[in-house]
């Protein structure tokens, strides 16, 4: 990616701007949807990925997921659309920083158990608080009074852009070197003057904005929020998977490896109502003892 | 200005051991400090001290007149104290040149990245490292590691270096090119102090000499003085043997 | 006053099998080196395994508990051998997503086999219960805290007196005494393992009397175990029955007091869990 070379970017996007576009048929309806998910989830997975870069592996994107969800689809109603997407991430980054203040010197593992902790806690919370609808949950109005069928889609590739800019961002900025020297040594990189801390809690804080956005964008499609859905530790797991899948702390990992195993999710959907999960359990497995460097990592042997 | 960096009456204790007992120590600008001593003797943890890894128990570390007793790592970094570590810990998924960049962006505040770059191709000059600048960190010889470690540090354009050991495991020719390099380090203007066992490494070397013995100072001197001191050589001929 | 006894005693009798379980994490924490994310599927496969033996041969969950040991065991060998021996060198987080991984593939495996339902072993005596005094003991949280009991006595004559158990806490003391690597470390390692889930595979025979069986139901004992082992002390063997205790008392009186303390009683877990690392690491620093 150092070449500036964005060709790949742009043909993994173009299809899906062109999607609504396109003379589909019956047929279209059901790819928007898969369209749809596919943006949000790879959206999801580049913003782990973005916390990941600095050795946090977290538990806790369903969590921000959920916050983001939760939070926009209680405002949507009183403030409009985009001003409750950009509340909702809001509430997702006050959850980021404290558990991000609390965790600081949790290392590896631990931050991982850490934060499925706080993630459990929060949907604990989202059951049992008195405005959140508990199990029966919350219904979202769709976004800009459902006037616009494709708002959602619109939306979710919105987030996509911006986890996608963001996250190039780090890459070819020194916050790339910030990041991979905290991750490689936290010791070296203080040493060397890097504020890990501050890398460690912005990089949980941008991290934890794009979930929640997408959370947001992802209960005004569902129009129905619930804290088992919203707020479901399988989301954390979708959200690691691709980009491990994918290759990890690049750009274009987490997009490649969203668009191939969303839409094998989504196709698999049909079929299969519970249990898809399996393919993530066991993608990880394979992945992590047979292509250690991800998609990517195979395609950037053979260039290189 | 002439005690860049003064250590007054610093302990610390792991677990009921001792490990340094109300240490004094200074450093004069331009000159190269060794700090020797037996296996144990508290080295290392007097240099976790210096750069802010470890805090002590009591007493106080003064860099440049100011007080850092408790300031984290980066911040003395920042303010020009610079560290190699013993161990070699290169950042393996980073090339030389990205090594060197981390030290060089960071090293102070507010660094513009052309300037980083522009420094850092100095500094892989004077460290003799320009051939391996793309070269990932985590496959380097370990003579080009322990240079990476002084370049690294060196990046961060340090008034004052702490090296740690950074001869352990060479040859003796080429503990002779450290030996040389850590000489044109100093003669850029760095005050050095640094851990080391190798004893003509710390004769080819040192300015003065300091040493510890079970967290305490028991000598300090040139080296001919300090090799002269009874107590020294008890030190070390007596657990030696 | 009587309330108060009572929810000590539910509290009491339910800490053995929390016991049972987060001892078999902490053996593998402890000894291999592993955090076990998959700790508690394994428990699954013990709950799962009574449910299908009761549900169609009518086999009583007695019995099925030294199948459920040996079946467990098998599983916990056989996860060590295909993942964690290759990984034993791997990073530390490689090794968490490979069991994360096999987490997720038992679970939904189970999900997509017996689907989301709860399913309940009921042998006649299920409902029994004793009374003593003013208070009641369930006969079958009682029979499982004593066994619970009798298995943890049982592993420790095992670690202080038998070779192969002193073996095991030798590694566990030292992870990387050089004399112990090879062919001798990895029969420990391989038994240490084993033994961890056959623990929890006993202990999902209970829980399917006791709870239910169901496809999730190991991942809520991982999480519980995580918390147990976490305020014992990582890798700590003697801390964990005191915490587990304390845990399943916390419980205990969060449902009997908390209004509407069902759903949070969980909810204590995590935070136990979450405020032992925090403090830990706080600490350590």
């Amino acid at each position: 990616m150092r070449g500036a070379n964005h060709l790949p970017l742009i043909l993994l996007f173009l299809p899906f701007a062109l999607l609504p576009s396109l003379p589909l048929g019956g047929w279209g309806a059901f790819l928007l949807d898969v369209g749809f998910f596919v943006l949000l989830f790879t959206a999801l997975a580049l913003s782990w990925d973005l916390v990941a870069r600095t050795g946090q592996l977290s538990l806790a994107h369903g969590a921000f997921f959920g916050l983001g969800a939760y939070g926009a689809g209680l405002l949507a109603p009183q403030v409009g659309t985009l001003p409750a997407l950009l509340l909702g991430a809001a509430v997702a980054g006050a959850g980021a920083l404290i558990l991000g203040s609390v965790t600081l010197r949790l290392h590896g593992l631990y931050f991982a158990i850490a934060s499925l902790a706080f993630s459990e806690v929060l949907r604990t919370l989202a059951l049992k608080l008195p405005f959140t609808g508990g199990p029966i949950g919350l219904p979202v109005p769709p976004p800009f009074g459902g006037t616009w069928p494709l708002a959602a889609y619109y939306l979710s590739f919105s987030v996509l852009l911006l986890a996608t800019a963001l996250s190039l961002w780090a890459e070819k900025s020194p916050f790339r070197l910030a990041q991979a020297a905290t991750r490689q040594s936290e010791a070296v990189a203080r040493v060397l003057g890097v504020r890990v801390i501050r890398v460690k809690l912005w990089s949980l804080l941008l991290g934890s904005w794009v979930a929640g956005l997408a959370g947001g964008v992802y209960g005004m499609k569902t129009l129905f929020l619930s804290p088992y859905d919203a707020f479901s530790l399988g989301r954390a797991v979708e959200a690691l998977v691709i980009p491990i899948f994918g290759g990890l702390y690049t750009t274009l990992g987490p997009l490649v490896g969203g668009v191939v195993l969303v839409s094998l999710e989504q196709a698999l959907r049909l079929w299969i109502k519970e249990g898809y999960l399996v393919v993530y359990g066991a993608i990880l497995i394979l992945v992590i003892l047979f292509l250690p460097r991800g998609l990517v990592g195979i395609l950037g042997r053979r260039r290189g | 200005m002439g005690r860049v960096l003064e250590v007054v009456g610093a302990s610390k204790r792991f677990l009921g051991l001792q490990a340094l007992k109300e240490v004094h120590l200074h450093l004069e600008e331009g000159e190269i400090l060794a700090v020797i001593g037996p296996n144990g003797a508290g080295k290392s943890t007097l240099l976790n001290l210096l750069s802010g890894l470890l805090r002590p128990d009591s007493g106080r570390i003064l860099f440049l007149g100011q007080e850092i007793t408790h300031l984290p790592p980066e911040a003395r970094t920042h303010l020009g104290l610079g560290r190699a570590f013993q161990i070699v810990q290169p950042l393996p998924e980073l090339t030389v040149r990205e090594n060197l960049m981390v030290g060089a962006l960071f090293g102070k505040p507010r660094v513009r990245r052309k300037e980083a770059e522009a420094w850092v191709e100095e500094v892989l000059r004077l460290t003799g490292l320009e051939g391996r600048a793309e070269a990932l960190a985590g496959d380097l010889t370990l003579l080009e590691d322990k240079r990476l470690e002084l370049a690294r540090a060196l990046a961060t354009r340090p008034k004052v270096l702490l090296l740690d050991e950074v001869m352990a495991g060479l040859r003796p020719k080429e503990a002779e090119e450290a030996v040389a390099l850590v000489r044109r380090i100093r003669n850029a203007g760095v005050t050095i102090l640094f851990i080391e066992h190798l004893m003509p490494v710390v004769r080819a070397l040192a300015d003065r000499v300091v040493v510890l013995d079970y967290g305490e100072v028991i000598a300090e001197g040139t080296y001919s003085e300090v090799a002269g001191n009874p107590r020294v050589r008890e030190a070390y001929l007596g657990r030696q043997t | 006053m009587e309330l108060l006894l009572q929810t000590i005693l539910n509290g009491l009798l339910m800490s053995g099998v929390y016991a049972l379980v987060a001892t078999g994490l902490a053996l593998s924490l402890g000894v291999v080196g592993i955090v076990n994310f998959a700790h508690g599927e394994f428990l699954m496969v013990g709950a799962f395994l009574s449910y299908l033996l009761f549900a169609f041969r009518g086999t009583d969950p007695l019995l099925s508990l030294g199948l459920a040991f040996l079946a467990a065991f098998g599983v916990g060998a056989l996860t060590y051998q295909g993942l964690i021996r290759p990984a034993l060198k791997a990073p530390e987080l490689n090794q968490m997503l490979l069991t994360f991984g096999l987490s997720i593939l038992l679970q939904n495996l189970a999900l997509l086999l017996f689907g989301a339902d709860t399913r309940v072993v009921a042998p006649p005596y299920q409902a029994t219960t004793l009374s003593l005094g003013p208070f009641f003991l369930g006969a079958v949280p009682l029979g499982a805290f004593l066994l619970s009991l009798a298995i943890l006595l049982g592993l420790q004559v095992f670690l202080t007196r038998s070779r192969l158990g002193l073996a095991m806490r030798a590694v566990s003391q030292n992870r990387l005494a050089p004399g112990l690597l090879g062919i001798e470390a990895e029969r420990v390692y391989l038994l240490a393992f084993g033994l961890a889930a056959a623990l929890a595979g006993v202990a999902g025979v209970m829980l399917s009397v006791m709870l239910y069986a169901s496809p999730t139901v190991g991942f809520i004992f991982t999480l519980k175990s995580f918390a147990i082992v976490a305020l014992a002390g990582l890798g700590n063997l003697k801390g964990v029955v005191p915490a587990a205790f304390v845990l399943a008392l916390a419980e205990a009186l969060v449902s009997t007091y908390l209004p509407g303390g069902g759903g949070l009683v969980e909810a204590v877990f995590f935070l136990v869990l979450f405020l032992a690392l925090v403090v830990r690491a706080w600490r350590l620093a």
